[in-house]
Formats: C-alpha cells, sequence, structure tokens
C-alpha cells in the first residue's frame, strides 16, 4: 500500500509540476487531470488498506471521475474558443485582464 | 515489496514525468495513455475491479479521446505551440513540486501501519454488486446531483465552442 501512496503522491506532484511549469494549454489541462488520478489512487488505497476502510473510497473516486469528466468537457470549449479568437494556445499570450 | 505494485508505480511515474515535459501535446497525450492504464492496473490490484473497468471507459476511452479530438481540431502549428517557461522557471517550479513530493511522501513512509501486507479482501470487495449498492441506497444524493452537474457542463461546453455567439444567427 506504501507503494501505491507514493505513487499517487508522485502522480499529484508531477500534474502540479504541469499545471504550474508549463504553458501550453492542453498539457495543463492533461496535468490536471494527472493530479485528480494521484488523489484517486490515494482514495482506493485507503478504501482498500486500512483498517475498517470500505467502498465508500470507491464512490468518491466514482465522483471525482464524474467532476473530472465535466471538467475536461468546459476546459476543452474554452480551449476552442480560445484558439478561435486568438489563435494561440499558450497562456502568457492570454493576458489581456492583467493591467 | 510487491513487484506489481512496483512496477505499476515505476511505469506510471515514469509515463506522467514523459507527459509533463514533452513539448507537443500530441505525444503528451499518448504519454497520459499509459499513465492511466497504470493507475487502472493499480485499481485491479487493489482489489477495485468495477473501478477499474470504469477508469479504462471514461479515462482512456472519454477524456483522453476528447484531448485526441480537440488536438487534431486545432490541429497546432509549431509556431503556434508558443514559447515554454525560461529554464530558470521551470527548474523552479521542478525543485517546488519535488518538495511538495517529498511533502507528501514523508507521512506516508513514517506510518507503519501502510507498509504492513494487504490483508486479504472481503467476498465481493470492489464488485459491482457491492459498489452498486452504496452509490444507489447511502449515496443516491450525490449520485443524481452528479447528472444535474454533467448536464450543466455539456450545455456550457456547447455554448463556448459555438462559432457564433448565442442570439447573433436569429
Amino acid at each position: 500500500m506504501t507503494t501505491y501512496l507514493v505513487f499517487a503522491s508522485a502522480l499529484f506532484a508531477i500534474g502540479a509540476y504541469g499545471v504550474l511549469g508549463r504553458r501550453n494549454l492542453l498539457i495543463m489541462l492533461m496535468s490536471l487531470e494527472l493530479m485528480l488520478n494521484g488523489v484517486n489512487v490515494a482514495l482506493v488505497a485507503f478504501s482498500r488498506g486500512l483498517p475498517g476502510g470500505s467502498e465508500q473510497g470507491q464512490i468518491f473516486v466514482l465522483m471525482v471521475m464524474a467532476v473530472a469528466a465535466a471538467e475536461v468537457a468546459v476546459g476543452l470549449a474554452i480551449v476552442i474558443a480560445v484558439f478561435r479568437n486568438r489563435r494561440t494556445v499558450d497562456t502568457s499570450d492570454l493576458a489581456g485582464l492583467s493591467g | 515489496m510487491d513487484p506489481v505494485a512496483t512496477i505499476t508505480a515505476a511505469v506510471g511515474t515514469a509515463a506522467a514525468l514523459m507527459m509533463v515535459t514533452r513539448r507537443n501535446p500530441v505525444y503528451s497525450a499518448v504519454w497520459l495513455l499509459i499513465t492511466f492504464l497504470s493507475v487502472a492496473v493499480a485499481f485491479l490490484h487493489l482489489s477495485a475491479t468495477f473501478l477499474a473497468a470504469i477508469h479504462v471507459l471514461v479515462y482512456t476511452g472519454a477524456i483522453l479521446v476528447l484531448f485526441v479530438f480537440v488536438i487534431m481540431l486545432l490541429n497546432l502549428q509549431e509556431d503556434e505551440l508558443g514559447d515554454e517557461h525560461p529554464l530558470p522557471v521551470r527548474a523552479l517550479t521542478a525543485i517546488g513540486a519535488t518538495a511538495l513530493f517529498g511533502l507528501l511522501v514523508a507521512p506516508i513512509l513514517a506510518t507503519p501501519e501502510f507498509a504492513a501486507p494487504l490483508p486479504p479482501a472481503p467476498e465481493g470487495f470492489g464488485s459491482v454488486e457491492s459498489v452498486g449498492m452504496m452509490l444507489f441506497t447511502k449515496f443516491a444524493l450525490p449520485f443524481e446531483l452528479v447528472s444535474v452537474l454533467i448536464i450543466v457542463a455539456m450545455f456550457g461546453s456547447l455554448i463556448l465552442a459555438r462559432k457564433r455567439p448565442l442570439g447573433s444567427d436569429t
């Protein structure tokens, strides 16, 4: 179980790097998925390995998956709208709101 | 050390690292696929069989296909990919992410209960029957609310991705 918890932490940290350290909107969205996946692995590991753990953790994961699917649909729609208007997926070129 | 767990975690982590460092999103999507599959193997190994199936269906079957579809639709050329952050910024972010990883791992490694071998799973743990039973009794309300969320997301993305703003074509 330790291995999977370390795996979950690694996925979360790598996803955090992708969200903060990259400027491509698509890759940032993928990294967001990676972070959610890390959380999912941790939830499943805890639901299986902790004494008194039950399948409630798996229900949580199902909810996270549904939210992730909704988030990706909206996020990619935003990416398409942004690209149509500005011809870029680079977040640093999208600074129209910074003073 | 469980060899299945170690190999799964190593493959998944390596693929995730490759994913965040690729410049072209198409390659990132392929590496992300490998990460998702290793997460599914982790679910299987943790006796969450139903979740593993759903994970493959939702993540590789829907989310990743959506990503690839959008990448295809945008058809990014090399000059449209944009620049990356300068190396010092990326190095600093990498150090920050590594620190975050250390922060998360330290308490995990310090807890001896986590290192104990897993007890055998109860009969039917993680099966469709037991997860579904819980989903439709104790968690029926959140389950129904998720459908509202998905409807809202569907309308939201339809309206966002429209070519013309709403009302301009009437």
